[in-house]
């Protein structure tokens, strides 16, 4: 294989894993060639709690995705969550030397150096730096300032970082398999690639993931990342709510939540019940269905207003011209994008992968987003720049806008 | 045959009833404690004691005691029943308060935390101090909760033995053979809290329930009475044509009575049956007849039948039993960790000194119960040691005098205040280890979600006090 238009994502997720295998076309559109998958064990929160176990599940992903796309896995795009994930604005400037005017290449690597020199805690590392904007003696708002003439260079970076050890784990779980890791991405800047066009992006939008073990949101302004983060709240709370409000198992709460859950309130007759089908014990329970979505609903409600207070301590959520697009396995919840309207009091969708041809109808599902999200992260990172070597995980730089 | 209802059954007034109160100490016992209200209670009253406000405030019991305010803060006892013991001396004169006026006290607990163990036994004494009859509830931890919550529930319910007039003790471990403790420990709780709820429920039913033969205390207590034994318990219910039989299977394969096997071995068993106007004389004695071929021909039955207008056309069947502790539960005891915590003496080594205080005297109450030559084995002390009476025949039984009531006069055993000793605390850090807060669930091996303050792994419903059901 080692063909170099090949891109595989992995996504370790809480309550699944998912390699992705795809394709780049010459014509720059992604082509899918399979999708690997396995119930993920040893997960909890977007991070590995049970490293034998994980990995097993891993490597049952990826047979399954070979098997799938008939290809040889050999090295992956993984993506990166947990509530360690930190992230901030930076400007970082370099001035060109007395007897030179004209920016170059180097002088971009430099300031992007320069951003970064700022003190992330030490036991944290850098995940990714992603361009804002550049400024040239004091103009806002350059793409491109190669060329352009001028003293002072400024540019705006939006840094992720997180705990060193956190990271570590993840890739020395892929790499024990063995795989090599390409890179290393934040779980929501993947899913962004595949929900938001640049147009929306361009627009400003607000991409929220909500999965099994993590809410990873994403705020895009003016073209650029502007805000990011990880709660580590997911479709796991909402199920370990009901199964604590109803008394039932956590199997079978996960089976309510999804086959009857809603986070629609006063939608049901009153006293309109949901009986339980007999299973060793717990035989003919009903269960109220009003009290089923209250429980969902106050769980999501104060998951998107959390959200909402992180995001509002900056003027950027007041920019969001293509509104809010939920995606993860959570957002299938019924009436969830009513629920996030309501709270930001913005229009909110729901969103999935959609662009790609190839096996499209299997992966048109929201809990797909993040691990083919790393595909067209992939894509454009390899079109952007030269094939690079393994080793420069961390301490990278996300050259293009995404 | 004879429709019993019709001739005997008494209309049921409210002035009938003894007041009952059930309390419930600690996080476990106030789970079980809403379960037993949710599936329904009537004719008793509920009483909800916790350290932990948080878990006050979700409880759906109309009156609550917060254990501890200065000593606790509001914060649970940290799996530490020292703490849990000094959080009740310090709300004292409001668990007397909540306690008054209780003819039958039940505590429920669950053992091996702080609250529960700690408390719960101060409660009881207050509670028998009070003058009431008291039945505890307690569980022992599952074996996977580790060394240090088990030699802590252990304690307890040693405690537990000397202050109550009886202890009704879920091992659970042996609550069901479904739940293991990686079917997640929820389901686990939760499968222990339904059976606490029915063991409570019947146990209120039995003794409220208006008898054509009336169970009374001392029946149960005397079903109940193996010091540090195992309680055996069973309840079905059935309204099939085959109903009788139905009912009694179903409460042999309770898992507390071990699909009826241990019947075989307990010196004593309890029954009630207890069915709506239908219920005809000869279903009870097909009952008794399917019922006496689990126990043996020594076995003493103590029996009672109720109509229940409630019922319908249903027939419940009540079991209570126990079974003397037996040899492997008496080395287990034995074990070193038991012995460097020498502050509280086990029961075995001294039955002599226990078993008269378990004596209760009579003293006429405004109701019934039992027969007195039923009294008399409150002295023994096994029942290898007793000349068994002879077994009671359903039918005869019917004859059984109106009962009379008796209320224990006995001094409750001091609760002594106890100092871990350095040794002890050491070792009790180690095996802190072993065991995550309970209420974590499929989070208990991530790192909780604290934001601005709160643990958002909490049901958002529970912190927002927001009443589910
Ligand atoms: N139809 C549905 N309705 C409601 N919830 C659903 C539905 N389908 C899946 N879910 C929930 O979505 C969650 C899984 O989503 P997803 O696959 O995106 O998570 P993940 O990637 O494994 O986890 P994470 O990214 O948080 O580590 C589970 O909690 C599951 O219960
Ligand atoms: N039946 C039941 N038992 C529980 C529950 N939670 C905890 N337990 C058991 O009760 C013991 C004491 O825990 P807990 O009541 O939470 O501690 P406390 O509040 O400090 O007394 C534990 O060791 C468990 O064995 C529950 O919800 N239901
Ligand atoms: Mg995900
Ligand atoms: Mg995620």
């Amino acid at each position: 294989m080692a063909s170099n238009n090949l891109m595989i994502g992995l996504e370790i997720g809480t309550s699944k894993i998912c390699v992705v295998v795809g394709e780049s076309r010459p014509d720059g559109t992604v082509k899918i060639l399979g999708v690997g998958q396995t119930p993920s064990r040893g997960v909890r929160k977007g991070e590995i709690v049970d490293f034998e176990t994980a990995m097993k599940c891993v490597h049952e992903a990826v047979v399954d995705a070979e098997q799938k796309s008939d290809v040889m896995i050999r090295s992956v795009y993984v993506a990166i969550a947990g509530s360690h994930l930190k992230s901030f604005n930076n400007r970082g400037c370099v001035m060109l030397p007395e007897d030179r005017d004209e920016i170059d290449e180097q002088d971009v690597e430099d300031v992007k150096i320069n951003a970064r020199e700022v003190s992330i805690p030490a036991q944290n590392a850098f995940l990714h730096s992603i361009i804002q904007h550049y400024h040239v003696d004091g103009q806002n708002g350059v793409l491109n300032p190669i060329g352009m003439l001028g003293q002072k260079l400024e540019a705006d970076f939006h840094i992720i970082h997180g705990l060193r050890t956190r990271i570590q784990n993840t890739i020395r779980c892929v790499k024990e398999l063995p795989l090599d890791v390409e890179d290393v991405v934040f779980g929501g800047l993947a899913s962004a690639q595949v929900i938001l066009t640049q147009h929306q992006k361009d627009l400003g939008a607000l991409v929220i993931d909500i999965g099994g073990g993590t809410t990873d949101y994403i705020l895009y302004a003016d073209g650029a990342v502007k805000q990011s983060g990880c709660i580590a709240i997911g479709g796991d709370h909402i199920t370990n709510d009901i199964s604590m409000g109803l008394r039932i198992p956590m199997a079978r709460s996960e089976k309510l939540k999804i086959e009857e859950g809603s986070c629609v309130l006063g939608n049901c007759f009153p006293g309109e019940m949901i009986l339980l089908k007999d299973d060793s014990g717990f035989a003919g329970k009903e269960i109220e269905r009003e009290t089923l979505n209250t429980i969902i609903h106050l769980r999501l409600q104060e998951t998107f207003e959390l959200l909402k207070r992180r995001l509002e301590k900056e003027p950027f959520i007041n920019y969001l011209g293509a509104g809010i697009c939920i995606t993860g396995g959570c957002s299938l919840l019924n009436g969830i994008d009513h629920l996030a309207t309501e709270i930001f009091e913005m229009p909110a969708h729901v969103a999935h992968a959609q662009t790609t041809s190839g096996v499209t109808s299997a992966v048109e599902n929201p809990q797909f987003s993040t691990a083919i999200g790393l595909i067209k992260y992939a894509q454009a990172v390899q079109t952007d720049r030269p094939p690079r070597g393994i080793g420069r995980i961390f301490g990278k730089f996300f050259s293009g806008r995404r | 045959m004879i429709q019993l209802s019709k001739n005997y059954s008494l209309p049921e007034r409210a002035a009938e009833f003894i007041p009952i109160k059930i309390i419930s100490v600690g996080g476990a016992g106030l789970n079980a404690l809403d379960r037993i209200v949710l599936d329904g209670l009537e004719r008793a009253e509920v009483v909800a004691i916790n350290t932990d406000v948080q878990s006050l405030a979700s409880s759906v019991a109309a009156h609550k005691v917060q254990l501890g305010r200065s000593v606790t803060r509001g914060l649970g006892a940290g799996g530490d029943p020292e703490l849990g013991y000094q959080a009740a001396v310090e709300s004292a004169d409001e668990i007397r308060e909540a306690l008054a006026d209780a003819r039958m006290i039940f505590v429920c607990a669950g053992l091996g935390g702080g609250t529960g163990s700690g408390a719960a036994p101060y409660v009881a004494q207050l509670a028998h101090e009070a003058g009431a009859l008291v039945v505890a509830f307690a569980t022992l931890p599952f074996s996977f909760e580790g060394k240090r919550r088990n030699a802590q529930a252990r304690e307890a319910l040693t405690r537990l033995n000397e202050v109550a007039n009886g202890v009704i003790c879920f091992e659970n471990d042996k609550m069901g053979d479904i739940v293991a403790p990686q079917a997640g420990i929820h389901q686990a709780f939760a499968t222990a809290d339904i059976t606490i709820s029915q063991s409570v429920r019947s146990v209120v039913n039995l003794i409220q329930r208006p008898g054509l033969i009336r169970i009374g205390f001392d029946d149960l207590l005397a079903a109940l009475r193996s010091p540090n034994g195992r309680c055996l318990f069973g309840f079905g219910e059935s309204d099939s044509d085959n109903r009788a039989h139905e009912a009694l299977t179903q409460a042999l394969k309770n898992p507390l009575m071990d699909r009826g096997r241990m019947l075989a071995d307990a010196a004593r068993v309890l029954v009630q049956v207890a069915g709506g106007p239908g219920m005809t004389l000869s279903e009870v004695e097909i009952l008794m007849q399917e019922l006496g071929r689990h126990i043996s021909e020594q076995t003493q039955i103590l029996f009672g039948a109720a109509v229940d207008g409630r019922l319908g056309d249903r027939l419940s069947v009540t079991i209570v039993s126990s079974l003397r502790a037996d040899e492997d539960f008496i080395s287990q005891q034995s074990q070193p960790t038991q012995s460097s915590a020498p502050a509280m003496p086990p029961v075995w080594e001294q039955p002599h000194e226990i078993s008269p205080e378990i004596e209760i005297e009579s003293e006429p109450m405004p109701m019934e119960v039992f027969q007195p030559a039923e009294m008399t084995p409150f002295k023994e002390s096994a029942p290898s040691e007793t000349v068994p009476p002879p077994r009671v025949e359903p039918i005869p039984a019917f004859n059984k005098p109106e009962p009379i009531v008796s209320t224990p006069h006995k001094k409750p055993a001091p609760i002594k205040e106890e100092k871990p000793s350095a040794e002890k605390s050491a070792q009790a850090k180690q095996e802190v280890l072993q065991f995550e807060p309970v209420t974590r669930g499929r989070f208990e091996k991530s790192e909780p979600t604290i934001v601005e303050g709160e643990d958002l792994d909490v049901p958002t419903y529970l912190r927002k006090k927001i009443k589910v059901k």
